[in-house]
């Protein structure tokens, strides 16, 4: 077993870029939607072999065993090199709760599906009712026998259409004196009659997402993991890390590297207008790698991020969403034109990336709920 | 565990903020203000002390020899207390051409020590009233000519001369009460003035010439660009503090202003264009230490600036908004903040400009690999 700990960063970071630049299929990177396991499971099956699916989960699991630091140069590796992330529902959210809150047969029966991809996952969080204010979700569970029995809906689930299972937040307890109290995790299988996905259509015309309504679909009392009505806790505990990768660099910088290459074929750059626009773009960007590295310094050196992590998602989004605008008025008259623009050798789709922004500053805790959290725990600013 | 470099500069940013502190923060930069616009020489003589001048002129020339990331470290104090010292000027600028053209010089010893203070003069003003070429002219030791935009011209007591010489450029001497120098103060919004100088036959001593000249002058300009950006970051990090404050404890309908969401949201942005700001002048300034090349210096060097405006413009600006109708006052501490980004702002470029020569020089690079 090898331990990647031990190397210093440059080697692990040659090694990583290595692999995902000889084995990762061309026809792949950068990939514009998110794929079906069916396109990727070639990909999946050479990762798996290599033993990288779950380079966060500890080696006697499967995983690799990275730190905090080697974590992100992997994903820094992963985003650069334009490497799909596959169906890792199971890997980032549902592994790590098992491996932190399951019982024994729950990690022997249910990691090494994950990691083989016999299982795929989707994640049943949000509802119609409750998107930002997530505790405020419906969807019941209650015993009938040894089951689970549910009933409700989930909506927003990437990919449900393509997941043969289901983790979810659902109201075990309904009497519970707080909205966060009387939540349970739960897993439950897809293929069922009381299961029903429906795929939504999102404005770039793409179907990631689904409606999932459950009406008397059941699943075994021993698929809770944790305690009865502690899920909200543990859920949460669990956002630490996903905190810092959804505000690294790597969506912006790739957009950025576009824009210019498309801008310069299109000579907007002999555009005094433009070209101060672009530079106010180029550094947003340059400036909060700056800032990221100071985070990503604090992980190295063994510290716990603090909530103020979250500056780097609202920077990094709202910058990201600035540079896809930026392409559009680059390409002028073009600027509503679906599908890829030709300039020189390089194709652009310009909508395809101003699209792809959009959502950034929805998910992951909405910009405003962001904002929320940053004025009372970092700025203390009174209720 | 910090490593030895940064635990230096923490005791650094350390001492020079009790020495700030001690001396009265940003009520001595108002009574200065108010009673002639100048500096306080004592604090002058405390500041030599503490080594500040010296911070970046090597060991060996009577420095500290620590580097521009400690420089800026002093500079973002210099800028929490709006202190109207020449600091920047002095590090950057005066010794920042001798140190590299005559660290021989008596000049060094005296401005490290604090006993004497030198503005450097090397812009002209044009016909519209714009930068224009140079044309102050430096013959058989005389200078005749004119030079604009001096900083500290107001407090010193003699100046660097960047002039037209018979082959090239020269780096000149001239003492404050040379004959034939007449200095036209214009007022700065934080109370400071700019010299406009004019020589007329004005004796001065030659200290160095050729293209020598102009490349000490380049470094020169790029190490007071981004230390003036370091200023400007502490500038906002306690415009910032200050405004925090305020809203936690103003009251209108009966609860704090900062209570208000539309309130929280935009001290956060606040916060991150600071935080930003900070990580992007401390990260060039610690890149400008290991980098040799002066035009990716140079580039880096306006990084920080175009940032640091950016940053500064808004901080103070939403400051006062933030703080009403008091904030409009001449009495309340923000507004000496919002005057002083003013000043700082448009000493060696604003934002605009230095996205404008960070881009040209990013082309460049690119097109010559």
């Amino acid at each position: 077993m090898t331990d990647w700990n031990a190397m210093s960063d440059a080697e692990f970071r040659k090694e990583v870029h290595q692999f995902f630049e000889t084995e990762y299929p061309e026809e792949l990177r950068h990939l514009p939607h998110r794929p079906k396991f069916a396109e990727i499971e070639h990909w999946h099956r050479k990762l798996h072999a290599k033993g990288w699916v779950a380079p966060a989960w500890p080696a006697e699991y499967g995983g690799m065993g990275l730190n905090a630091a080697k974590l992100l140069i992997f994903y820094e590796e992963q985003q650069r090199g334009g490497v799909n992330r596959g169906r890792d529902m199971g890997v980032q959210m549902v592994g790590p709760l098992i491996i932190k809150f399951g019982t024994q047969k729950q990690k022997d029966y249910w990691l090494p599906r994950i990691l083989s991809c016999e299982d795929i996952w989707c994640q049943g969080y949000s509802e119609p009712g409750a998107g930002s204010d997530l505790a405020n979700l419906r969807t019941r569970a209650e015993f009938d026998g040894d089951d689970f029995v549910i009933n409700g809906q989930k909506i927003w689930t990437t990919m449900a259409h393509d997941a043969t299972h289901i983790f979810m937040l659902v109201r075990t307890d309904p009497n519970a004196p707080k909205k966060q109290q009387g939540i349970s995790f739960l897993l439950a299988p897809m293929d069922q009659p009381g299961v029903d996905v429906r795929t939504i259509t999102t404005l770039s015309g793409e179907t990631e997402f689904c409606e999932v309504f459950f009406d008397n679909a059941r699943t075994p009392r021993e698929n809770l993991v944790g305690e009865l009505n502690k899920g909200w806790s543990m859920a949460k505990a669990l956002l630490s890390f996903e905190r810092i990768f959804i505000g690294s660099p790597g969506l912006a910088q790739n957009a950025l590297g576009q824009l210019e290459s498309f801008a310069r074929g299109r000579g907007a750059f002999d555009d005094p207008v433009f070209r101060d626009r672009f530079a106010q773009a180029a550094l947003d960007v340059e400036d909060h790698a700056a800032l990221y590295a100071r985070f990503a310094d604090q992980l190295r050196r063994g510290e716990t991020l603090g909530a103020d992590v979250s500056m780097l998602k609202i920077w990094v989004t709202e910058c990201f969403q600035r540079i896809t605008e930026l392409m559009i008025e680059a390409a002028g008259p073009d600027g509503g034109t679906v599908g890829p623009l030709q300039v020189g050798n390089v194709n652009v789709d310009v909508l395809a990336s101003f699209y792809k922004a959009r959502p950034t500053t929805i998910y992951g805790g909405s910009n405003e709920i962001q904002r929320n959290i940053l004025s009372k725990a970092v700025l203390g600013l009174p209720d | 565990m910090l490593s030895s470099d940064q635990e230096d500069l923490r005791l650094l940013r350390e001492s020079a903020r009790t020495l700030f502190e001690r001396a009265g923060g940003s009520g001595r930069a108002r009574k200065l203000r108010d009673a002639s616009g100048g500096w306080d020489s004592d604090m002058i003589g405390e500041l030599a002390g503490a080594g500040v001048f010296g911070v970046t002129v090597p060991e060996a020339n009577g420095g500290l020899g620590m580097g521009l990331a400690a420089g800026g470290v002093i500079a973002e104090e210099v800028g929490r207390v709006i202190a109207p010292e020449p600091v920047v000027l002095t590090i950057g600028l005066s010794l920042g051409l001798l140190r590299r053209l005559r660290p021989d010089h008596p000049k060094m010893e005296q401005l490290i020590n604090g006993e004497t203070n030198l503005a450097v003069a090397w812009q002209e003003r044009g016909p519209g009233g714009a930068p224009a070429d140079a044309t102050c002219r430096y013959v058989d030791g005389k200078l005749t000519g004119n030079k604009a935009w001096v900083v500290g011209a107001a407090g010193s007591h003699g100046f660097l001369v960047v002039a037209e010489g018979g082959a090239g450029p020269v780096l000149v001497l001239t003492e404050a009460t040379a004959a034939g120098l007449s200095v036209d103060k214009r007022v700065q919004a934080d109370g400071s003035s700019l010299g406009e100088l004019s020589f007329s036959g004005t004796p001065a001593e030659q200290l160095a010439e050729g293209s020598a000249v102009q490349d000490a002058l380049t470094e020169a300009i790029s190490d007071a660009t981004a230390l003036a950006a370091a200023e400007l970051v502490g500038l906002s990090q306690r415009a910032f503090e200050i405004t925090l404050d305020y809203i936690k404890t103003r009251e209108q309908f009966d609860k704090p202003i900062g209570s208000f969401q539309v309130i929280q949201h935009r001290a956060v942005d606040l916060n991150v264009m600071l935080e930003v700001a900070q990580a992007c002048v401390r990260e060039v300034l610690a890149q400008m230490d290991c980098e040799t090349v002066p035009k990716i210096r140079a580039r880096l060097a306006s990084r920080a600036k175009a940032r640091a405006v950016t940053a500064a413009k808004k901080i103070t600006r939403d400051a006062i908004q933030l703080h009403g109708a008091v904030g409009y006052t001449d009495e309340f501490e923000i507004g000496l903040y919002l005057n002083r980004a003013l000043v700082l702002s448009a000493w060696l470029g604003d934002d605009a400009y230095h996205r404008r020569i960070w881009l040209d020089a990013r082309e460049e690079e690119g097109a010559a690999q």
